[in-house]
């Protein structure tokens, strides 16, 4: 009996649940309105690797110096946190805040950069205007962005994926952090964006 | 001569060639007539101010938290003196890396940045204010900056402050936001000091400051692309992540918009507009998706007047006009940014690399970056 229960619980440690899972995101710039924004995940110590990918926007251009406009430079960002109803004047929702990051003429800092959708703080949609509201997702330009990440989620007067639901689950399912706000400790769900 | 002799010398002749070709290729990408912009940085290095054959800076003058939103240096209206940013680095930040990878915890300061006052007629260098960033100088002598609310740029922590103005160079400031945020000061159109607020997002919103705690929302998620020669409007930039792209000219004193140019409605080799461009009589030259372009300010109306291509992949920053001729700019090369020499009249644009062995300092490449006043308006104009 003491040897299946030891039993059940190593099998349990080693299959592990999927906090066990050790993930991170990686962006794989393409253009302005179609790069691939992906979670990996691996459960340690197996090198096996895991992953989903949705589409994501990234800037107005293709200098990553270019601040407010151009997409995310590329290297490792560390995140500085989470959150499900952020609610700042421009980024709401669900939505992870990564690291500022120096581009590539050594010089130059982007800043305030954000993975998001166009949504409330009560992960809503606020479709009012004629053409184009900030926190409703109505079409394909709404993927530019000033340098975040941007993915798509439904909206009432369009039917886009739900890309944002998927990926804030898959970030919770496989080794995201759980815990919710800005994150005092350093935090091992990073970010890789690819030159 | 033995085989185990000639190919070697074969390979080092071969590789010598090619070496001596990169040389070539780098002098040949400065043709004769290519020229810098009137006044200009490489490193260190202060170029083109009149009655000054070269002048030497304690620090290389670089933005950056602010980019090319504002210029790295501003000379003051009587020419007695530049003012810069610097940076100071207080600890190495790999760009490959991750703050979590290098040992960075939140809070750790980064570095410093300052605003520097040279004064040409003392051959004098010192700190102005320290812990802080972007500057505009006014016609009469007033100069504002923003200064952080804390002097050091830290891991995680957004870098908020306030937006100062001294009626001269030495007088006492005056805090002129009554909110602490995150500002990067353009430059003065008249009394107005237009400034910049970034937002999460890196949004950026033109603000319209008319005194110490009179503020005004001049445009939303928007870029200052010039103030006209009178200082009374600005033409302003919207990207395509808020609608169609187009430029708007506001006037500043109340931010009616005067007129709109939907870019999806013009050569598409335009695209979109970039900020930090020039005005110059009715014509406004800005950073295009495809190079340059030009826009004709006609009382309410604006205009696409020509685009001018640069090379492939090649983005152009800071355009200004020199004469009635040329517009130069510049771009980012692998040995710190070369400068964008153009013909209006043909359209056609070279590359000038001034001082092309220039090295760095403080970690950064040779940057190569206009030195301007982008305020308006400016002695002899109205």
């Amino acid at each position: 009996m003491r040897i299946a229960l030891l039993a059940a619980f190593v099998l349990c440690w080693t299959v592990g649940p999927a906090s066990a899972a050790n993930g991170w995101w990686t962006f794989d710039r393409n253009t302005n309105l179609n790069s691939t924004l992906s979670w990996k995940w691996t459960y340690p110590p197996s090198p096996a690797e895991y992953s989903r990918s949705w589409r994501g926007g990234s800037g107005t251009t293709m200098d990553e110096c270019e601040i407010g406009r151009g997409w995310l430079p590329s290297g490792w960002y560390a995140q500085k946190g989470h959150w499900d109803h952020y609610d700042g004047s421009k980024v709401k929702g669900r939505v992870w805040w990564v690291q500022d990051k120096t581009c590539r003429d050594g010089s130059t800092r982007r800043t305030e950069l954000f993975i998001h959708s166009e949504e409330t703080a009560s992960n809503s949609q606020s479709c009012t205007s004629t053409y184009d509201d900030p926190f409703c997702w109505e079409r394909e330009s709404d993927y530019y962005s000033s340098g975040c990440i941007k993915v798509a989620r439904p909206s009432p007067v369009a039917s886009f994926p739900n890309d944002l639901g998927a990926a804030h689950a898959a970030y919770h399912d496989y080794g995201g952090k759980s815990a919710h706000g800005a994150y005092d400790t350093s935090d091992a769900n990073e970010l890789y964006v690819y030159s | 001569m033995t085989a185990r002799m000639t190919i070697p010398l074969c390979l080092f002749l071969a590789l010598a060639a090619s070496a001596c070709g990169s040389a070539q290729t780098e002098r040949e990408a400065q043709p004769p007539g290519a020229r810098p912009p009137a006044v200009y940085t490489v490193g260190r290095t202060l170029l083109g101010l009149p009655g000054h054959d070269r002048v030497t800076l304690a620090a290389a003058p670089v933005t950056p938290l602010a980019g090319w939103l504002t210029p790295v240096a501003v000379p003051s209206p009587d020419g007695r003196f530049v003012a810069y940013n610097a940076w100071r680095e207080l600890r190495e930040d790999d760009p490959a890396l991750s703050w979590e990878d290098q040992g960075i915890s939140a809070g750790d300061p980064l570095a410093r940045p300052s605003i520097r006052l040279h004064d040409l007629q003392a051959g004098t260098d010192s700190a102005y204010v320290v812990g802080a960033f972007s500057l505009a100088w006014r016609g009469d002598g007033a100069i504002a900056y923003f200064k952080g609310a804390n002097r050091d740029y830290r891991a995680g922590v957004r870098y908020v402050g306030d937006v100062f103005v001294r009626a001269s160079v030495n007088g006492p400031p005056r805090r002129w936001t009554e909110q602490t945020d995150r500002y990067i000061v353009a430059g003065w159109a008249g009394p107005s000091l237009l400034v910049y607020r970034v937002r999460a997002g890196e949004a950026l919103d033109v603000l319209a400051l008319d005194g110490p705690g009179k503020r005004r929302v001049l445009a939303s998620d928007g870029g200052l692309v010039a103030i006209s020669p009178d200082g009374t409007s600005a033409l302003v930039e919207h990207g395509p992540e808020a609608g169609q792209p187009r430029v708007d000219l506001i006037a500043v004193s109340n931010g009616t918009k005067l007129a709109s140019l939907d870019l999806s409605t013009v050569d598409p080799a335009v695209g979109v507009v970039g900020y930090a461009g020039d005005w110059q009589g009715d014509l406004v030259v800005a950073p295009s998706a495809s190079g340059l372009v030009v826009f004709r300010v006609a009382g309410s109306r604006v205009e696409l007047a020509r685009t001018m291509r640069a090379a492939a992949g090649q983005g152009v920053a800071e355009p200004r006009f020199v004469g009635l001729s040329r517009v130069t700019g510049w771009t980012s090369s692998s040995s710190g940014g070369a400068f964008v020499d153009c013909d209006r009249v043909s359209a056609r644009c070279v590359r000038a690399v001034p001082l092309p062995d220039a090295r760095g300092v403080e970690g950064f490449p040779a940057w190569r970056r206009p030195v301007y006043n982008p305020s308006r308006p400016q002695e002899g104009e109205t």
